[in-house]
């Protein structure tokens, strides 16, 4: 009995040992994973993120000119698949866990990032560009001609990328 | 005179929805007849309608105290097929996950032991002293139970310094607390009039039912998959296995609880030496035609997935066996000649599973 009594006592002078959330603060790791954020700068409309989310949380759709990429907060399970498949990184699951709401915010409670095409500087067409951070993991070292061909839809970029080889 | 009893298929004592049928002869339980089926998922049908990809997330909501080994065994079956060599650093950083979750869930069972012989303060010490384990998972992989360890290929998370420094810390804290608890469970005076010689499972009977896990420890069996067929950076890691000779109830307590110590030990040594190299490939691999048996020791026993693959995209045919499969029989033997409030802890005592079972 004297190694639960010596237990008994000592957390009878510590006091409780829950936390006071959400009245008061409460442990919350960095790396947990909540709600996302999606870089809309980063993301090229690839659709990886939708491929590789078990639930279905993830549809990407299209406007005109431009890509809606849309999270449901209340099929997504949270597991963070979509963040590690990202080639981009353009997805980042934040610490954020405030998840309740209301059942009349059912159909609202998203995240929606915006992925607009440009315009083809050759001939006009629109379409999403490589983005930043996909070039970085594409080559070792991205430099101006690479970038310039990103403003150039994938068409003439293949032209312009076989004319380069016989100038 | 014998009475007839129901107990479940929910009922507060069990925790998990099964149906019991007792026939009682005064207190003594005469013969028990059990009945499952009552939350079935058709997951194995699901997993067949999802990619490679999803179905890592898939199988680890099978249930969620074994939630690392279902996509662990998962994927060592994928690569089986795909004939992918994991780095050395992503073998040990998949026992690290796994240990962590063994001591976790050992560790839960033991609470829930504790709760059932009426034993509360201890209940809430004892899950007080795992909350260490659930800061180290949240911290580390950002989730209290599914932790989304296992990728195709390798692992999704790396350790730095820090890291394994704030892992070692938090386990420094853990140890006293454990072996203060286990002190409680191994001699105090309430727990061994509940826990000593009930629900006794012989040698004979766990040999002969196949039993696996620390049921089958608790009865001197040494089936221990670690061991018997190493996979990951088990062979290098070198497990002791825990045997215990009494096969009630006692005996598998004391199986978990120095299971839980041996864990400790494991994930120190897989984090101190951690070895340097990738954690994944850089490729996402393509899956060929073909067929994977592998197995895995889960904190209930031996967890076996069978996959068959046709090239596509998602698999032909996905099957597993978890352990509780085989646990479940030895109830027959062990819950016969024992009073009827001691049904519930002999239940609880082959640490079952019904989420697993009835995916
Ligand atoms: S978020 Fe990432 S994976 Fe999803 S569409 Fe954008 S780039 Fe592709
Ligand atoms: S966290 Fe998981 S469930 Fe949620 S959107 Fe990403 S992949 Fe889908």
């Amino acid at each position: 009995m004297s190694g639960f009594l010596k237990i008994a006592i000592r957390n009878l002078l510590k006091g409780p040992v829950t936390d006071p959330y959400p009245f008061g603060k409460t442990f919350i790791p960095n790396k947990l994973r909540g709600k996302l954020k999606v870089d809309p700068k980063a993301c090229t409309a690839c659709g990886t993120c939708e491929e590789v989310c078990p639930s279905g949380a993830i549809h990407i759709t299209k406007n005109e000119n431009v890509y809606v990429h849309t999270t449901w907060y209340n099929t997504c399970c949270f597991c963070g698949n979509c963040e590690f498949f990202c080639p981009t990184g353009a997805i980042k699951l934040t610490n954020d866990f405030h998840t309740a709401n209301t059942e009349e915010e059912k159909y609202r409670f998203t995240t929606v990032a915006l992925i607009s095409e440009i315009k083809c500087e050759s001939c006009g067409e629109m379409f999403v560009p490589a983005s930043e951070a996909l070039l970085k993991r594409a080559y070792p070292n991205v430099n101006d001609t690479i970038r310039e061909l990103t403003k150039l839809c994938p068409k003439c970029r293949r032209k312009k990328a076989f004319e380069r080889l016989y100038q | 005179m014998s009475t007839k009893i129901p107990i479940g298929p929910f009922h507060i004592g069990l925790e998990e929805p099964i149906y019991f049928k007792i026939d009682l002869e005064g207190e003594t339980v005469k013969n028990v007849d059990m009945i499952n089926g009552f939350v079935h998922r058709g997951i194995e049908y699901l997993a067949m309608q999802k990619n490679f990809f999803q179905n890592l997330i898939l199988t680890e909501r099978v249930c969620s105290l074994c939630s690392n080994n279902h996509p662990f065994t998962y994927v060592m079956a994928v690569e089986k097929i795909a004939g992918i060599e994991v780095s050395r650093r992503a073998n040990y950083l998949r026992v690290v996950a796994d240990e962590v979750k063994r001591i976790a869930s050992h560790m839960f069972n033991l609470s829930m032991l504790a709760h059932l012989i009426g034993f509360h303060s201890l209940m809430t010490q004892t899950m007080e002293a795992r909350e260490i384990m659930q800061d180290i998972k949240e911290s580390i992989w950002g989730n209290r139970m599914d932790m989304s360890a296992n990728t195709i290929s390798g692992v999704k998370y790396d350790l730095d310094e820090g890291q394994i420094e704030y892992i070692l810390k938090r386990l420094d804290e853990l140890e006293p607390q454990v072996d203060e608890i286990i002190d409680i469970y191994f001699n105090h005076k309430i727990v061994k009039a509940r826990t000593v010689g009930v629900g006794v499972l012989p040698k004979e009977d766990a040999l002969r039912l196949g039993v696996t896990g620390p049921t089958a420890r608790g009865s001197g069996v040494n089936n221990d998959v670690r061991v018997k067929a190493p996979y990951a950076a088990y062979d290098e890691l070198k497990v002791n296995v825990i045997l215990e000779e009494g096969g009630d109830v006692h005996a598998r307590t004391k199986v978990r609880w120095r299971e839980v110590k041996e864990s400790i030990r494991l994930v120190r040594e897989a984090i101190t030496n951690l070895p340097e190299g990738p954690v994944v490939l850089d490729k996402r691999p393509h899956i060929p035609a073909g067929e994977a048996v592998t197995r895995s020791e889960a904190p209930r026993g031996e967890l076996i997935y069978y996959l068959k693959t046709n090239g596509a995209q998602k698999p032909e045919r996905m099957r597993w066996r978890v352990p509780t499969y085989m646990n479940w029989e030895a109830l027959r033997v062990m819950i016969p000649g024992n009073k009827l409030s001691d049904v519930a802890v002999i239940f609880n005592s082959i640490d079952p599973c019904i989420s697993c079972t009835e995916r």
